[in-house]
């Protein structure tokens, strides 16, 4: 049986011991970015099944999600793999790009999974592949502040090939094999550069922040080598700097507006992949007619001329332009509740095989459409980490938790 | 009994929330019946109902230059006194802020200071009774009387080997002269200030999930002051907590709800002897 980090079984009832027969009725909110989990109940909790003073006691209830779940994921139409990242249970999942499920009771058979302590793997969010070298990068988002390569052929607890550090809350990654590396950092509002080939403490070669980029929790990225362009998906929260403290309630000098945060719009940015610094983008897709919600995964089509968006708040793919810039309706988007699209997170083209691949946080699933498809499509093929209607907690990296007295739920934050 | 994969009841999501993708904190309000949200990346405090759902807004937003925000982190509720505490993990401070405070508003009380001995501020709770308030610092916990106000110095502190405390002690909860605490003990090491590096590390380091000092959660009295071993601790192999994170506490039940964020998930502890006033089983 594969075991996670620590070495424990990846299954539900790892650590849970103790058989009980109560039901307090629990309820799990989720409030924050993504879904949140939890859980139900039945009777309620007798003393009986307390234990004194504590110690080493097992937990009366567990709310555990003990399959996979999807969050990047990139696509190599000349291997025939397709890769996803998985916060969940903390791993890298290959899969072969034509793999399917026959029933909806069905798993799709992974390739390989890469899973274990050894493997640095841990809230892991982007991944990009590159075809040439054969592998696969993976960035963590929070808080091992890490950037793993594994070359395709890894499987299981292995270490990576190589290892960066990379800013605290990097969420995601694009690459550019004869031009380097570009990864999102949500709590600094930039982007970092690196030689596609960095490891250890390698520092960036360049970044990209300040208040002109426009970067606004940005998540996120796609490298365009053909328009030597960048496109970023940003949440609009906008951080204010480390400034002021304590200096009242007025700015103390000019611009220091731009040191308090704030809420923007969502938007999509586009920069020169050269650009630097406070580097204004060259385009900016924002406003109330692009329908975005929370973007995450971004790739740029050059060989058609769009961008794509995975949009998480309202459950759809969004196709731009690629020229597009300022209040503009997307050109088509995949929506509805034929498509499967729950809360997606990554996203992939292959214009090789006019697909477009994205990964459901919402539940166990990576859907592939034809690139063109548009309103309410079903997938083209579907790969399941789980059976089909297996829940989701929808935890991811869960920091805090409140209890509601009220209506006897508990709440967590994603 | 659940069998330990549930969807979640209710779900607070989308871009009208005006949540961000990472939230470390989070209180509830029972006598107003609110939910209360940092949101760190927009330096912003969110209220909602408590029955929110979907891609509803938030009722009021605590945010601008009178706040002094600097990324908050985690968030607190003061029953008794019907106030918001608000820990900055960057600002090395604590807000203090009215229950029904909205907009661009100053804050009732901050402290912030060399004296305070503020570091890597996470879980905050409120003693009413002894007028006190806990504070889950780097690797202690400090107590400040509950009304302080600026560079004072914390009229005790928890630390020391046999509190078990180490590197990021995290959500805090007091309950009746008790607190109730996550102590991760995972050591985050941040190689970066921003998007520079800092030049102080030599190598990548360990993985802070890889701790092998696991966490616990661990209860002392908010009198208990130096190097204290916690009256109360549930930890070790049998109780999968690895390095808990997030503590929440059902005295009704005698429940500890307590997240992982290396199990990813949330672990119920019934442990009713934890929330007696007084009680002559105490582990010390």
């Amino acid at each position: 049986m594969a075991t996670d980090k620590h070495g424990l079984q990846k299954t539900t009832h790892s650590f849970q011991v103790r058989p009980r027969s109560f039901a307090a009725k629990f309820i799990l909110i989720a409030v924050g970015a993504l879904v949140l989990a939890f859980m139900t109940l039945g009777q309620k909790a007798s003393n009986q099944n307390a234990s004194c003073c504590g110690g080493d006691i097992a937990a009366a209830r567990t709310i555990v999600d003990p399959k996979p779940v999807f969050n990047g994921i990139a696509v190599d139409a000349s291997n025939n793999i397709v890769v996803m990242t998985d916060g969940n249970r903390k791993s890298l999942i290959i899969y072969s790009r034509t793999a399917s499920v026959s029933g909806p009771t069905e798993e799709t058979v992974p390739l390989r999974q890469i899973i274990g302590p050894e493997t640095n793997i841990g809230f892991v969010a982007g991944v990009v592949v590159d075809p040439k070298s054969r592998e696969v990068y993976a960035v963590n988002n929070d808080i091992e502040d890490t950037m793993l390569v594994m070359p395709y052929q890894a499987k299981g607890n292995v270490r990576p090939r190589r290892l960066l550090s990379v800013p605290h809350q990097a969420w995601g990654m694009a690459l550019s094999p004869n031009h380097g590396l570009a990864v999102t950092v949500e709590l600094h509002n930039g982007i970092v550069f690196y030689a596609p080939s960095a490891n250890g403490i390698d520092a960036p070669l360049r970044h990209i922040q300040g208040p002109a980029t426009g970067l606004a929790d940005p998540h996120g990225i796609a490298w365009d080598d053909v328009h030597n362009e960048i496109a970023v998906a940003n949440h609009g929260n906008f951080r204010g700097l480390l400034k002021n403290i304590g200096l009242g309630c007025v700015p103390a000098a000019p611009g220091d507006e731009t040191e308090v945060g704030k809420f923007e719009p969502p938007s999509v940015t586009i920069y020169s992949a050269a650009a630097k610094d406070n580097a204004r983008p060259s385009r900016k897709i924002q406003g109330p007619a692009t329908k975005l919600d929370w973007p995450m995964g971004v790739v740029v089509d050059s060989v058609h001329n769009e961008i794509a968006v995975a949009n998480n708040g309202d459950n759809s793919i969004l196709i731009f332009r690629r020229t597009s810039t300022g209040d503009v309706a997307p050109v088509r988007a995949i929506r509805g509740a034929h498509t499967g699209i729950n809360r997606p997170m990554g996203l992939a083209i292959d214009t090789k095989n006019d697909e477009i691949w994205v990964a459901n946080f919402g539940d166990h699933t990576a859907l592939a459409f034809g690139r063109g498809d548009e309103g309410d499509r079903r997938p083209k093929r579907v790969i399941r980490s789980a059976p089909a209607g297996t829940p989701s907690a929808g935890f991811g990296n869960p920091m805090a938790v409140a209890y509601d007295s009220k209506r006897e739920e508990i709440l967590a934050p994603n | 009994m659940a069998n330990g994969n549930m969807k979640p009841r209710r779900i607070i999501s989308g871009q009208t929330t005006q949540l961000g993708r990472t939230v470390h904190g989070l209180a509830y309000n029972p006598v107003h019946d609110e939910i209360i949200v940092p949101n760190p990346l927009s330096d912003a405090i969110l209220v909602f109902r408590g029955s929110a759902d979907g891609s509803e807004p938030p009722i009021r937003a605590i945010q601008g230059p009178c706040t002094r925000l600097i990324t908050p982190h985690a968030v607190s509720f003061d029953v008794a006194n019907q106030e918001i505490l608000v820990a900055s993990l960057t600002g090395k401070t604590i807000y203090v802020f009215p229950w029904n405070a909205s907009g661009n508003v100053a804050p009732s009380r901050m402290i912030h200071g060399t004296n305070t001995k503020l570091g890597h501020i996470v879980g905050l709770g409120v003693d009413p009774t002894h007028n006190l308030l806990a504070v889950a610092n780097s690797r202690d916990i400090l107590i400040f009387n509950r009304t302080d106000n600026g560079d004072v110095a914390p009229h005790a502190t928890i630390e020391g080997p046999r509190t078990g405390i180490e590197d990021e002690p995290w959500q805090l909860q007091v309950y009746r002269g008790k607190i109730f605490l996550a102590a991760s003990n995972h050591l985050h090491q941040n190689l970066y200030a921003g998007c520079v590096p800092k030049g102080t590390y030599s190598k990548v380091p360990e993985d802070p999930w890889l701790n092998p000092n696991l966490g616990f959660v661990g209860v002392w009295d908010i009198t208990d002051h130096g190097d204290v071993a916690p009256r109360f601790k549930i930890g070790g192999p049998f109780s999968g907590l690895l390095h808990p994170v997030g503590l929440a506490i059902n005295p009704k039940e005698g429940e500890i709800y307590v997240s992982d964020s290396v199990r990813n998930g949330i672990l119920a502890f019934l442990t009713p002897d934890f929330f007696e006033e007084k009680t002559q089983r105490e582990v010390r």
